[in-house]
């Protein structure tokens, strides 16, 4: 009953929720109750996606792999699918990517070192085709990359335009991309970018052009992970998860241009954060399956158990990989994973263990890999559908989430929507409490965390020294930039790239043109400038 | 002396947006009494360009990518204000932890605590 | 005193390299104005009384109106005509912690390496008019130094903005849709201060109802007084050139009416009482700080002297030492 023993300390779940020694059955919520009763694959899905769980379907092995060349990301992917990685994820150098520019921009030809640090540039079709050498695109799942939004319709075409060159049908091509709002807008807020209405605009454009051309295809994957990894708390992570997905249906609702039904299908591949608080973590993603299945059922009529069923794809928290003591990361990537398996989620990547000190190594992106091969193989963890289900503790939690998420959905809604909260900087400042609190804990010593602020002075016997990235990332860009725009076929660039800017002017779906340019060999700086001259930038609302 | 009418360049020498770190210390040194001025993510020319436009006390650097970005932005400066002091953030594996090191430059990695930054801050500007 | 004698002569050099476009020599001088005291006292000696040259604008508007994000496309069109331009950015000092956070650099990073461009974020230093104290002066300093046109980018609207106007020869304010209820409320001073009145986020919705609010209450003043409204996106760019076209113009009405004779006029009158104000005020709390008050205080405090009597004495102290100061 009482929260506070024990030395006065104040035990309370990671977004403050306040903990009881111990949870009995009237814990659990009269209205939870019902849905515990409910085995997993049938809605309201909190005890699963799927009737038979992890038996039939491990969860995927996702690991973020980018760097360097894109030969150089190929050899990286190649390398984890053989290590056993079971989908694999196209990195693109995100200074030329996220912003949309060519590597002779001035703002990256200052940043020359930066290149390919995080990521493999891809600025053509070329590039692409590179970095796709020899990957099994028709029977793997692949992530096209970009995850910032006004990059999604060029790395999307890019790898359709690749793979359709290969012969393979795009009707059954499997894979996603992310164009995430919470990444674009909100947590790592690149210098220039499109404003969100348009952003809203791409991203509803994709799902069209999917839902004609693509099915199999995930056209848009919202990363609560990126508001998560910013600040927001479990359940700020759920209500704004949800809110961003009502925007995305509401603006496809207007559109009447593809089945509701078919638009909430697309929003219901998201992407969660697995941090530290393991029970609260695992509630969190049986909170989110609930609270689809709600959003749906009240807010649209939909109940088709194929389109309520929300399947997850979860990241450990970069931001919990610390950067003293680098082995430490290895035992809090397992428990984050450990989380996020309990919460049966789908798909799982987990941090390197050298996160915080630079990009991954190839060893720490083994790393990543082993833990999930042995938490698989050797833990019996995928025997059992929900393991936590009917646990009087996790059940409270779980109903618990729910609720408080729905608090800060309505909150949100308050606001104008989740694009307005963005525009205002509204959700900013709900992320920046919380990481302010986090900072007075650690000072004050009520958050601890091993090696930074207790236990300082263990010493490796392993040199973590930092991966270096590779060399001649930015002068390969810089010289095939020069060769496609010596070698393509001029005029049918700059007929496409015309067609491209009159589309973004006149509001038709962007991706036919897009692909369109894409096969014309328009490079990204391109259509880049086209975006600049015709959405102009956002007004971030933060200063930084 | 006092914190009172010190000033304080901080800029991201990378094109990488993660901003919750940088303004988190730009409010604690805020905070306690500094002027902080901010130019986001700034090229090497632009922050020697700032410094000297805006007669700063002391220039902070949130690094997000190769550390030889951070030194040309470093180079810069002290051409042309040799006697201003730079510290930096962000992350910064150990190779360029000690090559920063090995220029004079104070390096906060990830997981320092506000307080240790602010006292460099105070320090570093002579307003101890 | 050797060490006035030395500063002078500092401040002298300083002013000589800036004058001959020495831009951290230029930095460093405001650097001291704004510290204030003798060496500030000195700066100003050395700059000559105010010549045609320079032309200032007033940018003013409420925190997110998007003032810097417009500065920034200002600058672009300005610099076509002036071909330099000065920006002095204030920004409140957090009355708490003395600090400030100086962020309107992010936003004009198209101007951020240019040598035509001179941007300096300056802290309000607790002065409520939204100008810092030191602004006229470093105002002053640019033009000095040759700098044709200045902008200078000030938080707030309402009264406590008028010492823009004193400060400005054309004043822009920043609107945005929506906003109806802001302008009633700020009526009598946004009418006062405002040359030109910008409607920035012009896409966002309340446009019209924010252009009819404005339109009638303006509607009082005489054509020929009537500010423009000029609507602009500044995130992309629209409206910019607008917004530069109606600055001129309101430029050359004003030169023509002899106006833009009579608000100097004015500006000299209040920069002259700004600066005796900050003197005053730091021998004030010179004369505080270093016990010279004690004695007044004590009596008062005993009840062997009242306040007025107190004050009086006070105030022949604080004359004696600022005329010792000058002479000094």
């Amino acid at each position: 009953m009482n929260s506070n023993n024990g030395n006065g300390r104040v035990w309370n779940t990671a977004s403050g929720l306040h903990l009881k020694n111990f949870y009995a059955p009237d814990d659990v919520p009269e209205s939870h109750r019902k849905h515990v009763a409910v085995p997993p694959g049938e809605s309201p899905f909190h005890r699963g996606a799927y009737p038979t769980g992890y038996r039939t379907k491990p969860w995927r092995i996702f690991q973020l792999s980018g760097f360097g060349k894109p030969e150089d990301e190929n050899e990286r992917i190649r390398f984890l699918l053989e290590q056993g990685e079971t989908g694999f994820i196209m990195e693109h150098d995100r200074n030329t990517g996220d912003h949309c520019y060519n590597v002779d921009h001035p703002d990256v030809v200052a940043r020359r070192e930066d290149v390919g640090l995080t990521g493999a540039v891809m600025q053509s079709v070329r590039d692409i085709d590179i970095c796709m050498k020899d990957l099994p695109l028709a029977t793997s799942y692949g992530h096209a990359g970009g995850a910032v939004v006004q990059h999604a319709p060029f790395a999307l075409a890019g790898y359709w335009t690749v793979a359709k060159q290969r012969g393979v049908d795009l009707a059954r091509l499997p894979g996603t991309g992310q164009s995430d709002f919470f990444l674009t807008y909100l947590g790592c807020v690149t210098k220039q970018q499109i404003p969100t209405r348009d952003g809203l605009r791409f991203n509803a454009d994709i799902m069209e052009f999917c839902d004609k051309h693509l099915p199999r295809w995930v056209p848009v994957s919202i990363a609560g992970y990126n508001g998560a990894d910013t600040g927001l708390n479990a359940y700020q992570e759920l209500g704004a998860l949800f809110a961003n997905a009502v925007e995305y249906l509401e603006e496809i609702k207007r559109r009447n241009t593809m089945p509701l039904e078919n638009a909430a299908r697309a929003c219901g591949g998201v992407n969660f954060r697995a941090s530290m608080d393991l029970f609260e973590e695992a509630s969190k993603m049986r909170a989110a399956r609930l609270m689809w299945q709600q959003l749906l059922e009240r807010r649209y009529a939909i109940t088709n158990p194929k389109v309520a069923n929300l399947r997850i794809h979860c990241v450990t928290a970069g931001s919990r990989m610390t950067y003293q003591q680098p082995l430490n990361n290895i035992v809090r990537g397992t428990v984050m994973a450990l989380a996020a398996a309990l919460g049966g989620v789908q798909s799982l990547g987990v941090s390197g263990y050298d996160e915080a000190l630079s990009i991954p190594s190839e060893h720490a992106h083994q790393m990543s890999v082993r833990i999930q091969q042995i938490l698989q193989e050797e833990t019996n963890i995928q025997a059992v559908t929900d393991p936590l289900g009917g646990s009087y503790y996790v059940e409270t939690l779980t109903a618990e989430l729910v609720e408080r998420a729905w608090e800060f959905f309505d909150e949100i809604m308050e606001q104008g929507g989740f694009l307005a909260s963005l525009d205002s900087g509204w959700l900013h400042e709900r992320a920046a409490e919380n990481q302010s609190e986090d900072f007075r804990q650690q000072e004050s010593g009520e958050q601890v965390i091993i090696g930074v602020t207790d236990h300082k002075d263990d010493v490796s016997p392993f040199d973590v020294d930092g991966f270096m990235g590779v060399d001649d990332a930015y002068d390969v860009a810089l010289e095939r930039l020069h060769e496609v725009r010596r070698t393509r076929y001029e005029k049918g660039a700059s007929q496409a790239l015309g067609a491209l800017e009159s589309v973004c002017r006149d509001g038709e779906n962007i991706m036919p043109a897009m692909m369109d340019a894409l096969a014309a060999e328009v490079t990204l700086g391109e259509i880049g400038d086209v975006y600049r001259s015709v959405f102009g930038d956002w007004a971030t609302p933060i200063q930084t | 002396m006092s914190t009172a009418g010190k000033r304080i360049l901080m800029a991201k020498t990378g094109l990488d947006g993660h901003w919750r770190g940088p303004t988190v210390v730009a409010k604690a040194l805020r905070d306690a009494g500094f002027e902080v001025i901010m130019i986001g993510m700034a090229r090497p020319e632009e922050v020697m360009q700032a410094s000297i436009d805006e007669d700063v006390d002391l220039v902070g650097l949130n690094i997000g990518g190769h550390v030889d970005v951070a030194v040309r932005a470093i180079g810069m400066v002290r051409e042309s204000r040799p006697e201003v002091p730079i510290f930096v953030g962000g992350v910064v594996p150990p190779h360029a932890k000690r090559k920063l090191e090995g220029l004079g430059v104070e390096v906060y990695p990830p997981g320092s605590q506000l307080p240790d930054i602010v006292a460099a801050a105070v320090r570093l500007t002579g307003a101890a | 005193m050797a060490v006035s004698q030395q500063s002078a002569q500092d401040t002298d050099q300083l002013l000589e390299r800036a004058r001959a476009g020495d831009r951290g020599a230029l930095a460093r001088l405001i650097s001291v104005l704004e510290r204030g005291g003798d060496a500030a006292a000195c700066v100003e000696r050395g700059l000559s009384s105010r010549g045609a040259a320079g032309y200032t604008v007033g940018i003013t508007g409420a925190p997110g109106a998007g003032k810097s994000t417009l500065v920034n496309t200002l600058l672009g069109e300005a610099l076509t005509d002036a071909g330099r331009v000065a920006l002095l950015a204030v920004d409140p000092t957090s009355p708490l912690s003395r600090g400030a956070l100086l962020g309107d650099r992010v936003r004009m990073h198209s101007h951020a390496a240019s040598s035509q461009v001179f941007i300096r974020s300056m802290a309000s230093r607790g002065q409520l008019g939204g100008l810092a104290v030191a602004t006229r002066s470093a105002r002053r300093l640019l033009e000095a130094c040759g700098w044709p046109l200045i902008l200078i980018e000030t938080v707030g609207v309402g009264q406590v903005e008028l010492d823009v106007a004193s400060t400005t020869d054309t004043v822009v304010v920043v609107l945005n849709p929506g906003w109806g209820d802001e302008v009633q409320a700020n009526k009598a001073g946004l009418m006062e201060v405002a040359d030109i009145f910008v409607i920035n986020k012009a896409d966002k919705a309340g446009l019209q109802a924010t252009r009819r609010d404005l339109e009638s209450a303006l509607a009082s003043l005489p054509m020929e007084r009537r500010p423009a409204i000029v609507e602009t996106v500044a995130t992309e760019g629209r409206g910019a050139a607008d917004l530069w076209a109606a600055i001129a113009s309101h430029r050359e009405a004003i030169t023509l009416s002899g106006e833009l004779a009579s608000r100097r006029q004015q500006q000299l009158r209040a920069e002259l009482r700004g600066l005796i104000d900050a003197r005053l005020e730091a021998e004030l709390d010179q004369l505080f700080a270093s016990g010279g008050a004690d004695t007044q205080l004590e009596a008062v405090g005993g009840g062997a002297l009242d306040m007025a009597a107190a004050g009086d004495a006070l105030l022949r102290e604080l004359c004696r030492r600022a005329s010792a100061a000058i002479a000094g």
